[in-house]
């Protein structure tokens, strides 16, 4: 029983964190944007092959096809960085949800091509109305980085498990971010002659995003290392991952806009990307609600087992 | 991230199940916050300690089983799974004994341990005085040091435990000129040194579960000062960190009241609302975050880490979950809610529950103190107030 990352899983993930502050910042999100604006879409093969570079579209994909075989608990902490950084581009959906559903159907042609950065895969499925970086008639989404053509797909349960997985390691990246943005604003915007954030108003709603984002961290390692360990339980512990992960992200976009004040509602703030890209997450791959009632059906109809010597069940 | 327990552990596991199972008393005690259900306490401290679980993190030269911290955690989990009661000397054994391990003398390790271990000596905490509650630097009880003695007179508040307990600890101003954190020095006291005078509270519930102690010119010799004269302040903060980081609220206790309430929405549940099942699963997945959270602090701790400012959004996290979980039980309840005992004479443990969980909250640091800990340690937002 150790709860911890390994030292190579930290280091990695720092590595991550560190290649994206630098070379995806909030210019690179704007920059996105305005090409959507010139009927371009928001993506830039230089920042795709930057990912691949780092390794990070083998990932997962065993070392006998060119990968590094990794865990889904090394590409949720990865998943996590992605949505700190609001990254667009669609390695998440492709490298930590595509392959390892691949690998699960034992179906392996695709992934060194993969690994290598060749494909990209979307993964039309029946919970979402839409598939991210699809073929076809596209569909707006509130996030003007998301890029959603039409047509759903079938309802492969274990695809929804990995998607809604890697969905709320991204939200409690999102979280982060977001939390650290109206933290920074609140130390510099002045107003009654001391920074907002030396008024405890302020300074109380940031701490419960804190509180927030700190227990649903470990509800979405859980849920990864249980979906990597193929437990029985893993879907529960998703769907609890989702809500929690969710609410997190939800509490504090709606607390970072109220920090911002009147700024935090203009497109001009860079805010906006991240509290969309949340919301989108947060319907991605089954609902609150949708999760929740699987959570419901396990704890309140006593298939799962409850109780402190239960932990982890 | 290995979230499977080893043989030994589940071997450690059953060996406190069974003995939990033959030595938990059937019928709850009488509540720790009087006299009668005091002793009924004590007496189980005692019981607990003859089967050596006082403290199995201790080691074995203190009265405890020399454990690691995931065989707390499961000791814990099947403490509150067989509802074994309310630890009458959690403030030495989880708090007091945590801080001489840490700061203590091979002497007072020696003096103090064995005997918190085995329930011999039961501890009070005092903290607060009338003048420094959430500011607690504002403590202005005086320890003047007199030859081989400090000499102390002031006023101690809210003090838990301290109605019935032996020996009481806290921090006194050993430099009268000193001002906030600085002059503060941790001591430990007899509670029937001359001098010390007694005065139960009555709480909310009607029960006397802390008192004020007034210190006239009480001699206590300057063997019993933690750490050095003048570290009281450091030393307070690493105990309110033991308080809030780990030790005091493990997460069994919240486990079995989140699978308690999930039995008491079933058998209301169809008067129930849905807001209510709603509340219950949120029981549920709170009670568990907070238990993953725990396993992820202890590991941390086992690797030589330590608990910084994040405890304090420990602290917010299961006090608040506790008044929620309480909260829908009594809303589960309706007309009966307000029942000292129900129809076939229990108590109901859901009202005591909640009257406690009302001081949560505000115990070991009050939550809004614990924000402004959250937002000015950990987000780094400017510090206001505080000297």
């Amino acid at each position: 029983m150790d709860f911890r990352f390994t030292e190579d899983q930290l280091t990695l993930t720092e590595s991550v964190r560190d290649y994206l502050a630098g070379t995806h910042g909030p210019e690179v999100l704007r920059r996105l944007d305005a090409a959507t604006e010139q009927g371009n879409a928001p993506r830039d093969p230089a920042i795709w092959q930057g990912l691949v570079d780092m390794g990070l579209t083998a990932l997962l994909v065993p070392e006998e096809h060119g990968g590094l075989g990794l865990g889904l608990v090394d590409a949720a902490l990865i998943a996590a960085e992605c949505g700190r950084a609001c990254l667009a581009e669609p390695l998440v959906d492709t490298a930590f949800v595509g392959v390892p559903w691949l690998l699960a159907q034992g179906k392996s042609d695709q992934l060194a091509a993969i690994a290598a950065g060749e494909v990209k895969l979307p993964l039309p499925h029946a919970i979402n109305p839409w598939t991210a970086d699809g073929e076809g008639a596209a569909v707006q989404s509130v996030d003007p980085l998301r890029v959603l053509t039409q047509g759903s797909g079938p309802d492969d349960p274990h695809l929804l498990n990995l998607g809604a997985l890697m969905s709320t390691a991204q939200l409690v990246g999102l979280a982060d971010a977001m939390l650290a943005q109206a933290t920074e604003y609140a130390k510099i915007r002045t107003q009654f002659g001391q920074p907002i954030g030396a008024f405890q108003a302020i300074k109380h709603q940031l701490a419960s995003c804190a509180v927030a984002i700190e227990f649903a961290k470990p509800v979405v390692w859980r849920a990864a290392a249980a979906m990597q360990d193929g437990i029985a339980s893993a879907p529960i512990h998703v769907s609890h991952a989702k809500v929690a992960a969710t609410d997190a992200a939800m509490q504090t976009a709606e607390t970072a806009i109220q920090v911002h004040g009147a700024m935090g509602y203009t497109y001009e703030v860079d805010l906006h990307f991240w509290m969309k890209r949340s919301w989108a997450l947060a319907g991605a791959w089954g609902s609150r609600a949708f999760h929740l009632k699987r959570v419901d059906e396990a704890v309140l109809s006593g298939t799962l087992e409850i109780g402190p010597q239960s932990t982890f069940a | 991230m290995h979230l499977h327990y080893t043989p030994e552990q589940e071997a450690f596991r059953a060996e406190v199940r069974a003995w939990m199972e033959a030595h938990v008393p059937k019928e709850p005690l009488v509540t720790l916050e009087c006299k009668e259900g005091f002793d009924q306490h004590v007496e189980w401290e005692r019981t607990l300690a003859s089967g050596n679980w006082g403290m199995v993190t201790w080691p074995e030269a203190y009265g405890g089983r020399g454990l690691d911290l995931i065989q707390w955690l499961i000791f814990e989990e099947e403490y509150f799974r067989a509802g074994g009661p309310n630890r009458a000397n959690q403030n030495g054994i989880f708090l007091l004994g945590p801080t001489i391990m840490e700061f203590g003398t091979e002497e007072q390790k020696k003096r103090f341990l064995t005997p918190m271990a085995k329930g011999e000596v039961i501890w009070a905490q005092a903290w607060s005085e009338p003048g420094a509650g959430s500011d607690m630097a504002a403590i202005s009880s005086k320890a003047i040091r007199d030859g081989d003695h400090y000499v102390i007179t002031g006023q101690k508040t809210w003090s838990s435990r301290a109605a019935f307990a032996d020996w009481g600890f806290g921090i006194f101003r050993t430099d009268p000129e000193s001002k906030r954190h600085k002059g503060l020095t941790f001591i430990l006291f007899d509670l029937n040194t001359p001098g010390i005078t007694r005065r139960p509270i009555r709480q909310l519930h009607g029960d006397t579960g802390f008192a004020e102690l007034f210190f006239d010119e009480v001699r206590v010799p300057v063997e019993n000062c933690l750490a050095g004269e003048g570290e009281g302040w450091n030393v307070a903060m690493a105990t309110a960190g033991f308080e809030r980081g780990l030790m005091l609220r493990s997460p069994g206790r919240f486990q079995v009241t989140a699978k308690r309430l999930v039995e008491l929405y079933r058998k209301h549940e169809a008067e129930a609302a849905p807001s209510a099942r709603e509340a219950v699963l949120q029981a549920w997945m709170a009670a568990q975050a907070y238990a993953y959270n725990t396993y992820a602090v202890a590991a941390k701790i086992m690797a030589g880490g330590k608990i910084g400012a994040e405890a304090s959004l420990n602290k917010i996290f299961w006090s608040e979950l506790d008044r929620s979980m309480h909260r829908t039980a009594m809303q589960l309840l309706g007309a009966h809610a307000e029942l000292k005992r129900f129809d076939n004479g229990s108590v109901n443990q859901w009202l005591e529950g909640y009257i406690f969980s009302l001081s949560g909250p505000i115990y070991a640091g009050s939550n809004e103190v614990q924000r402004n800990i959250t937002a000015e340690r950990l987000l780094g937002l400017p510090r206001v107030g505080a000297g």
